[in-house]
């Protein structure tokens, strides 16, 4: 298996949890699909801490890793992202206004205000 | 004399002519051809500026009958401001790339652990991501490992055919490496003085890559789809600096109206329009740069 399918299958792990995993729970997790090594889940983990997209944290001498943003508020900034031509953000949203209906304008302004 | 017409050669080409080509309708039926001119008549731009700052000092201190130690300085003084100019260009072109190479890595980064793998099995491309979201928006992430991204809006809202379409219209990005172009755009413009600086170019080529790709999209899909599509989707910037996005739609009526069915591509205009481009690189230097090399080189003061 890829390396980028076994680092979305992790992320996806830990959004559907909802609370902090251990190395050990995103292994069993994922175990039940397919055979993995504890390792490999470590390596896995600790390879999207770098990039930022999760958050590693200290509690009862384990460590413990979360998302740094909801799937929903990653969505969001990805798509302002790309609907932006620089990093103007103002210009992007007074574009969304005109685009988007106005229910998933709000959603998409608040997701990338809870970022902040 | 020489630097008086180069002089005018670049003013026109920086400030006249952009905004005539940009008003143009004959490139929707051009629209290669008329991408090539953009990068000719900005090329041009810059080889008259380069032309002026080599030129004019060499032609007052003869004016003047000023000696050789004078001639040497000015000649001197010439090459660095050209220098200048070149490294300025380069050092834009640098951090274009830099900045939106980076950009594009985080952006891959997180669609690739965005995407939902599952409602895109049927759909074909390896390189293909699909976010969650009604908003339909389609885009590509251009680079070594290039990425189509659909939202599960366009899913939602476009048939088969239609997505394939859409498939098409960004794939031919990616092959034909479009940001690349946009990118030597944005790159010149950032370096350009103020004063001097037209985001037209910009714009006009934007617009341009879009028709090529949507004239791609229609050999392979045909008009109908592409057209129904186009109509659903919201405008995403293919990851460039520097172009606005389309509020009053008007790129997007152009679009439209070139894909109906009276309106076809001109061999006559992709021909004239090249062959445009190309003299306007090659005629200035050989009427005007050419003899007067030939005239310095003899009183070359150093």
């Amino acid at each position: 298996m890829a390396l980028g399918d076994l680092e979305r299958e992790v992320m996806t792990q830990l959004w559907d949890a909802g609370e902090p995993l251990t190395v050990r729970q995103v292994h069993e997790r994922l175990s039940r699909q397919r055979d993995l090594a504890y390792t490999t889940v470590m390596t896995v983990l600790d390879r999207l801490a770098k990039k930022g997209v999760v958050q590693q944290q200290k509690a009862d001498r384990a460590y413990k890793y979360a998302p740094t943003q909801s799937r929903e508020e990653m969505t969001a900034s990805v798509m302002l992202d790309a609907l932006t031509a620089s990093d103007d953000q103002d210009a992007a949203l007074a574009y969304f206004v005109g685009q988007l209906p106005p229910e998933a304008l709000a959603a998409a302004i608040e997701a990338v205000q809870k970022k902040r | 004399m020489t630097a008086l017409l180069l002089g005018a050669l670049g003013l026109t080409l920086s400030l006249v002519v952009p905004g005539i080509l940009a008003n143009a309708h004959w490139p929707d039926r051009a629209p290669a051809a008329a991408v090539a001119l953009w990068q000719s008549i900005t090329l041009t731009g810059v080889l008259a500026a380069i032309g002026v700052v080599l030129v004019a000092p060499y032609e007052l201190t003869r004016a003047a009958g000023s000696g050789k130690p004078v001639a040497s300085a000015a000649l001197i003084g010439a090459l660095a401001v050209a220098a200048l100019i070149i490294l300025r260009l380069l050092i834009s072109l640098y951090g274009v790339t830099r900045r939106s190479r980076a950009r594009r890595a985080r952006h891959r980064l997180l669609v690739d652990l965005l995407d939902r793998a599952e409602q895109h099995r049927e759909l074909g491309p390896d390189h293909l991501r699909v976010l969650d979201g009604a908003l339909p928006l389609a885009y590509c992430v251009p680079g070594r490992e290039p990425r189509v991204v659909l939202s599960h809006g366009v899913l939602q809202v476009l048939d088969r055919a239609q997505i394939d379409a859409v498939l098409a219209h960004e794939q031919t990005h990616l092959r034909h490496r479009h940001e690349v172009v946009m990118e030597s755009f944005t790159a010149f413009y950032r370096a350009v003085p103020g004063p001097l600086r037209s985001r037209k170019p910009l714009e006009a080529v934007h617009l341009l890559l879009e028709m090529i790709a949507d004239d791609a999209a229609r050999r392979r899909a045909g008009a109908g789809p592409l057209r129904a599509a186009l109509e659903r989707l919201t405008d995403a910037i293919p990851l460039a600096e520097d172009v606005k996005p389309d509020p009053a739609g008007e790129a997007r009526r152009r679009r439209l109206e070139r894909l109906a069915a009276s309106h076809t591509r001109s061999v006559a205009l992709s021909t004239v329009a090249a062959a445009g481009a190309v003299g306007l690189l090659v005629l200035p230097t050989v009427i005007l740069v050419l003899p007067w090399l030939d005239r310095a080189l003899d009183a070359w003061p150093l």
